[in-house]
């Protein structure tokens, strides 16, 4: 009982790390241009999706791959900004959503005429080897930690919580240490304030969807790992961490990763009780967090929101 | 306002009442060149081509009850195809497992989208903007998720599909509506109540007070409208017109199954609304009109590039955005 409910706990907290840097793309860019960014689940989307090509098309080795997929998503956001989202900064808020939600279905969709909707999933041959885990002939478990209660914590997975802290870690410094930091927070504060200061704000909401959309590109790439690839991953996974966002508190970073963690953790014990409503769940959270404390665990109240 | 009895719109009237007729007409034509002279102009048959338009004319339907909250009180509802999934399991299950009548069902599955309508307003009427949408997105979602996974609901049979729906018969007579002409002149006079319903509750105080509520909620409220009841009307409202929609797409369909009611359809309707132009009944209509048709129209015509067909999403994902960014009032702006 007690060894299963540990093994779930670790599963939530895998899940809860590729949520939480999912959802600090969309917080990021609530916080500076008050957007929900729909089209962020299916940048993480084409980032599971630039990995995978990367790997199994142009042959490069993993470790490269990753940073390629990152630097390949964050030109994907920054054009969506920059084609989509720009010319709309002083328009109504709706205009801006829908726009979102169109991007976020032309995308979708776009990935399902180029790569089809079969899912794929990452040749494990051309992993690094302690990513594939499993139970050899000799009954040895390969590239795991057992647990205790006879389950097994994958290294793949191990490591995809690290990367999630290690990540998690760099961003929070180079929001707080950095002048692109700054320059964010001063957007976040007081937009207008902070272009008579002289802060180019597009210049920084470039950034921030540059940074956000690479940190999706790491969790589509991990998440290729241990899963398939399809085109509508974006959407499950996007809208799971879009409540956490919602519900660590919409604007703030620090939010977005314990909501994410959160999340996942609430998933998995809920796909213990039913697996059908895994994602109700999260649906669930997030309107209760809406309904009864907008604010989330970490943000800040503002005078109106809408 | 132009609903007056103008020899353009009696001619109108004739024109759409007769519409069944020109189409077997052309399948006449049509099977005559074929026979005689060997020639076909591609004409698909008039019971297809009745089918597509009971189809546009149901978006036209669900696109007028989403214009309602989305157009006149301007609250963007990501969740509007709730109302037609509990309207069109409320109508399937009664009808297939428990043999109610049609004209009973169809009050009944109305009734009981108003109620949800209505129940999911009360924790949504303070909210705006994004939150709003969210919240309606969610509601949706877990609606979805029941009628999946609760089989003992919808007859056991996994992914909520429900089977062999009854057509209805006119009372007391045991015409059935077995053909898709029956099913045009159904879908008729129920948009043609919608539209007239919804044309004078718009050119009444309650559709000021809702235009007043989207211009601005605060002066509203200091004006002396109860801004809570004229939300919770336009959701009860709109809710109401999604279960007509689901109703009768239960009789029409005679089987469907959950992902008819995915996230994705509620996004069409919305894209046909804004299409043509949020907050105009006509301009709901022609969205409608366009998208709800274009889907099929495309798949007759690039029946050889089955990819391109297929990826119709694709093109209304870029219609939204490119209207938002050059045309946001819609291709029919109503000047207020």
């Amino acid at each position: 009982m007690w060894a299963q409910l540990f093994e779930q706990l670790i599963n939530g907290l895998v899940q809860g790390g590729i949520y939480a840097l999912i959802a600090v793309g969309y917080t990021m860019v609530y916080g500076i241009i008050q957007l929900i960014n729909f089209a962020h689940g299916e940048i993480y989307m084409f980032g599971a999706y630039f990995g995978l090509i990367l790997i199994t098309v142009f042959h490069i080795p993993f470790w490269f791959a990753l940073p390629l997929a990152m630097v390949l998503c964050a030109l994907l956001g920054m054009l969506i900004d920059y084609v989509a989202y720009r010319p709309l900064r002083t328009a109504p808020r709706l205009s801006a959503l829908i726009t979102a939600i169109g991007i976020s279905i032309a995308l979708q969709n776009l990935a399902r005429i180029i790569w089809s909707a079969t899912p794929k999933t990452y040749p494990s041959d051309d992993l690094p080897s302690f990513f594939v885990s499993g139970i050899s002939m000799t009954g040895e478990v390969i590239n795991a930690i057992p647990l205790p209660g006879g389950g097994t914590l994958p290294y793949r997975d191990v490591f995809i919580l690290l990367i999630a802290v290690v990540l998690m870690i760099i961003l929070n410094l180079l929001i707080y240490y950095t002048r692109i930091g700054k320059a964010m927070r001063a957007c976040a504060q007081n937009a207008t304030a902070a272009n008579l200061m002289g802060i180019n704000a597009n210049r920084v909401i470039l950034a921030t969807f540059a940074i956000g959309s690479a940190l999706g590109a790491v969790a589509g790439v991990m998440v290729g790992l241990s899963e398939n690839v399809n085109p509508q991953m974006g959407y499950y996974k996007g809208v799971a961490a879009f409540a956490a966002a919602v519900l660590g508190g919409i604007g703030s970073v620090t939010g977005a990763i314990v909501g994410g963690l959160l999340i996942g953790i609430a998933e998995a014990f809920g796909a213990d009780l039913h697996s059908g409503y895994r994602i109700a769940f999260a649906y669930i959270i997030m309107m209760l967090v809406i309904l009864i404390r907008p604010t989330g665990l970490f943000g800040k109240a503002t005078s109106k929101r809408a | 306002m132009k609903d007056k009895l103008t020899p353009r719109n009696i001619i109108l009237c004739v024109a759409i009442c007769s519409l069944p007729w020109f189409l077997f007409g052309i399948d006449e034509i049509s099977s005559l060149l074929l026979d005689q002279y060997r020639i076909s102009f591609g004409w698909p048959g008039a019971d297809y081509v009745l089918r597509i338009i009971v189809r546009a004319c149901l978006y036209m339907l669900l696109a007028i009850g989403l214009n309602i909250v989305c157009g006149f009180t301007g609250l963007l509802d990501l969740g509007y195809v709730a109302f037609y999934l509990i309207g069109g399991y409320t109508a399937g299950i009664l009808m297939s497992l428990h043999g109610v009548h049609y004209w009973i069902a169809l009050p009944l599955a109305v009734v009981h989208a108003t109620t949800w309508g209505l129940l999911r307003g009360i924790p949504t009427l303070r909210l705006t903007g994004d939150y709003f949408a969210i919240v309606t997105f969610g509601f949706a979602e877990l609606f979805f998720r029941i009628v999946r996974n609760e089989t003992w609901l919808t007859g056991g049979v996994p992914n909520g599909q429900l089977r062999g729906i009854p057509t209805p018969t006119i009372p007391f007579t045991s015409i059935s509506f077995s053909q898709n002409w029956h099913d045009y002149y159904h879908i008729l006079i129920l948009l043609a109540l919608v539209i007239f319903v919804t044309y004078r509750l718009q050119n009444s105080r309650v559709g000021r007070a809702w235009v007043a509520i989207r211009e601005d909620e605060q002066a509203a409220e200091s004006m002396g409208i109860n801004v809570g009841r004229y939300k919770s009307l336009a959701f009860a409202v709109s809710a109401a017109i999604g279960g007509i929609g689901g109703a009768f797409l239960a009789q029409f369909q005679v089987s469907f199954s959950a992902p008819f009611f995915e996230f994705w359809e509620s996004i069409f309707i919305l894209c046909m609304v804004v299409l043509g132009g949020m907050g105009s009944i006509r301009g709901a209509m022609l969205g409608a009109a366009i998208l709800g048709s274009l889907g099929e129209i495309l798949r007759v015509a690039l029946k050889n590039y089955p990819e391109i067909a297929g990826s119709r999403m694709l093109i209304f994902g870029i219609i939204l955005v490119l209207l938002m960014r050059f045309r946001p009032s819609g291709l029919m702006y109503k000047k207020s």
